[in-house]
């Protein structure tokens, strides 16, 4: 009892202070380049989709796959990973009571190394030397500088994640026998898969650096893949992560509910962090040379991550329906009234919520063997991700920036920018189903990904894409609108909303909760467990792609 | 101790079991690793029932241990994931020696362990994995029967990551004090 007691007290203070301004700053900074990157990414974004309905001729200097590299590196990589740091920069300066200053330090060098990667790998994909695609494995080969540049990404990520672990470090040495933040819990998780997923990917860079400039000749191609993939699926279960983090703790607060079990959110995470570098598997069950009983392990290795999903999924709705029946609501449903639906804070992470649904049954189907095969590489699994990605992760970070920004910059979001925020929402909502659903459809009829706009020669089935294809133009040319106004607001409430108190939404924990388990804390073991997962999935099938490899490939350029 | 047994039997189901010899790293790393843990998880059964004998034998927990180490041992050899294959009464032996005379002593003998005695553990299992990493990825010639020079090599591997992962659980235990943070 005291101890809530002296929690709200604090919170009271923190409240009042508003964010610590050295740290809101460099959140700031990171927003400010996610906002960027997105607006790019997002324009291009409608080139490829005008160029794909048959619209849109792009020019010889600027090429389908130039501009498919670029959106895919601005959002996956920079809009994604710029902001998911921002977010949790944030949180543990603001549940752990400021940033220490060597900490803040670390991570402006970080943000600083991430800002010259980024410059390195935009210059050489802008100079037609980088049109590999933000998945840059072998054998097509960039220019050596892109991938000089992705080191310098990796590194600003690591420097990130010292500092956050450092933080916490000390703020637990400062308060013994007490847990951290829910919110500072979930940073925890992510920035260690964002260590340890990204070891794989940057031994792959460091072999092929020396390929690209042309110091080795050939390399192992499979492995590359392989390493890319440890990486690249971490990356996504980490935006995931960040997401259902928002989904636990802010959305409770802003239906004036309360969290979930606290203990079993904490375990969610761990189970997340534990299970997830294996699922890379599941991005190659087409590829050559790794035997069927490896693919057979990893369906289980993949769908063993469905687990924390439901329980994620059954929390949710237990969260809604308490806080419903509080407000008096009656029935079996009649909580689904009592939820703010005007409110853009809430609407778009239920979006974002709902769109889960059909996404994570997607990924279900797409994960077994035989149903991967029938839409492998299509444009299936480009709607599949605009719809996990696109929707779940993106609406998530989007109702989140609408009180974080002004919290950092002690603004306030006024009614108008809400209903505007609303209004983003839907266009963003309809823009994305027409244009996931027409991917998905199209995918189904065959329709490659990574494939500028081609009728193969007026071939009968190529001419059945089109009307798809324009559908999905139209879906592109909506998010357009939603790109611009998400753009405007962010930038607004950065810099040009009335002065005042937002507040950091962060729900109280249920009543009469049970005190959670010291071993949640111990993160040694679960990164020691973390370890034994990944390399009893990983030993075998990598040993028998090096001992066994063919010949390796020498770098192509395709383009 | 519920779980222990189904884990328990699940293993020596035939079909599961032939599964996991197929392949060597996944015989000695998963196949027996899990054996032990059976043991480990049907231990305090055994030390309500046989708790005078426990207390007798293993009071300060280095008997057990040293069980331990020397079932550990023989089953670390090439020729004895030979001879488990090909002769049953092997087989049978590993499906009894790790759980009862590996896990079990290994949890009883765990909490009586003084500081120094898990350190020393960790180090020796470490050592230990280092060497059986160091000899089955450099030996040239094949050392089992049944399994090829690849799969020996791929267990080799595994065995480093065993290592590594002990050694930075160990290595943690010595710069983090958890009464620091709890
Ligand atoms: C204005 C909004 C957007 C439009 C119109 C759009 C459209 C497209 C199109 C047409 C493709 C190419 C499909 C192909 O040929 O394979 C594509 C690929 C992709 N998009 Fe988007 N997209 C948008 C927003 C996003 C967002 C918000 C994300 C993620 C945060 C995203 C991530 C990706 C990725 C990762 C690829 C795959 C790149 C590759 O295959 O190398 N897109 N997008
Ligand atoms: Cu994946």
């Amino acid at each position: 009892m005291e101890a809530v007691a002296k929690k709200t007290m604090k919170q009271k203070v923190n409240n009042v202070l508003g964010a610590n301004p050295l740290d809101a700053r460099f959140s700031i900074a990171l927003f400010i380049v996610a906002f960027i990157a997105f607006f790019i990414g997002g324009v291009l974004g409608l080139l490829q989709g005008l160029n794909r309905a048959g619209i849109l001729e792009l020019p010889t200097w600027l090429n389908y796959y130039q501009v498919l590299s670029a959106h895919g590196v601005l959002l996956v990589l920079v809009f994604s990973t710029t902001f998911t740091i921002g977010y949790f920069y944030a949180a543990l300066s603001h549940t752990l009571g400021g940033l220490l200053s060597k900490v803040r330090k670390l991570g402006w060098i970080g943000f600083g190394s991430m800002v010259v990667g980024v410059v390195f790998v935009a210059t050489t994909i802008i100079m037609g030397d980088a049109s590999v695609m933000y998945t840059f494995y072998p054998p097509m080969a960039a220019s050596g500088w892109f991938y000089v540049g992705l080191v310098f990404l990796v590194i600003g990520i690591w420097l990130c994640a010292f500092g956050a672990f450092i933080n916490v470090a000390d703020w637990r040495k400062k308060h013994k026998g007490q847990h951290i933040s829910l919110l500072a819990f979930f940073a925890v998780g992510v920035f260690v898969l964002l260590f340890f997923g990204s070891i794989g990917v940057t031994i792959e860079v460091l072999m092929i650096i020396p390929w690209a400039f042309g110091w080795t000749d050939t390399i192992n191609v499979l492995l590359s893949r392989t390493l890319f993939w440890s990486f690249g699926h971490t990356l996504v279960n980490i935006w995931y992560l960040t997401a259902v983090s928002t989904w636990y703790i802010a959305i409770p607060k802003i239906i004036g509910g309360r969290q979930w079990s606290d203990t079993l959110t904490r375990l969610v995470v761990i189970l997340l962090v534990v299970l997830n570098i294996t699922g890379g598997f599941h991005h190659q069950i087409v590829d050559p040379g790794i035997t069927e009983g490896i693919k057979f392990m990893h369906v289980f290795m993949s769908l063993s991550i469905g687990f924390p999903s439901l329980m994620t999924a059954f929390a949710m709705f237990a969260i809604f329906e308490r806080s419903g029946r509080k407000k008096g609501a009656k029935g079996l449903l009649g909580w689904i009234k009592k939820l703010p639906w005007g409110d853009v804070r809430f609407l778009a992470p239920m979006i974002a919520m709902i769109a889960f649904i059909p996404a994570g049954a997607g990924g279900i189907a797409q994960t077994n063997n035989q149903l991967n095969t029938v839409v492998h590489n299509s444009m299936w699994v480009v709607g599949h991700f605009h719809l996990t990605l696109g929707v779940t992760v993106v609406l998530s970070f989007f109702g989140v920036a609408y009180w974080l920004i002004p919290h950092l910059t002690g603004r306030v979001l006024t009614p108008q920018m809400n209903k505007l925020g609303v209004i983003q929402t839907l266009v963003w909502t309809v823009g994305m189903a027409l244009m996931s659903g027409a991917m998905h459809y199209v995918g189904l009829f065959g329709s490659p990904r990574r494939t500028s706009y081609t009728t193969y020669g007026d071939n009968a089935t190529a001419l059945g894409w089109d009307p798809y294809l324009l559908l999905l133009a139209v879906g592109g040319t909506l998010l357009m609108v939603g790109v611009v106004l998400m753009v405007y607001i962010a930038f607004n409430l950065m810099f040009f909303a009335p002065k005042g108190q937002t507040e950091f939404q962060i729900a109280e924990p249920e009543e009469n909760a049970a005190p959670t388990p010291k071993w949640t804390e111990r993160w040694t073991l679960w990164i020691v467990l973390m370890i034994l997962v990944v390399s009893m999935a990983y030993v075998i099938p990598v040993v028998d792609m090096i001992v066994n490899a063919p010949p390796g490939s020498p770098p192509f350029r395709t383009w | 101790m519920k779980y222990g047994l189904v884990l328990y039997i699940f293993l020596m189901l035939p079909p599961v079991a032939n599964l996991a010899e197929s392949v060597m790293a996944i015989h000695m790393h998963m196949q027996m690793t899990l054996f032990v843990v059976v043991g480990v998880l049907m231990a305090p059964l055994y030390q309500k029932i046989f708790a005078r004998f426990f207390e007798k034998w293993n009071s300060n927990g280095v008997p057990g241990i040293l069980l331990f180490m020397v079932i550990l041992g023989y089953w670390l050899l090439p020729r004895t994931m030979d001879e488990a294959l090909s002769i049953p009464a092997v087989e049978l032996f590993k499906f009894i020696s790790l759980p009862f005379l590996a896990g079990v002593p290994l949890r009883d003998s765990w909490g009586k362990l003084s500081n120094v005695g898990k350190n020393t553990l960790y180090v020796l299992l470490s050592v230990i994995f280092g060497g059986m990493a160091w000899l089955y990825i450099a030996s040239p010639v094949q050392l089992c029967n049944n399994y090829l020079i690849i799969e020996q090599k791929t267990l080799g591997w595994g065995f480093v990551f065993f290592a590594v992962s002990i050694m930075i659980y160990f290595i943690s235990t010595l710069i983090i004090d958890p009464s620091d943070y709890e």
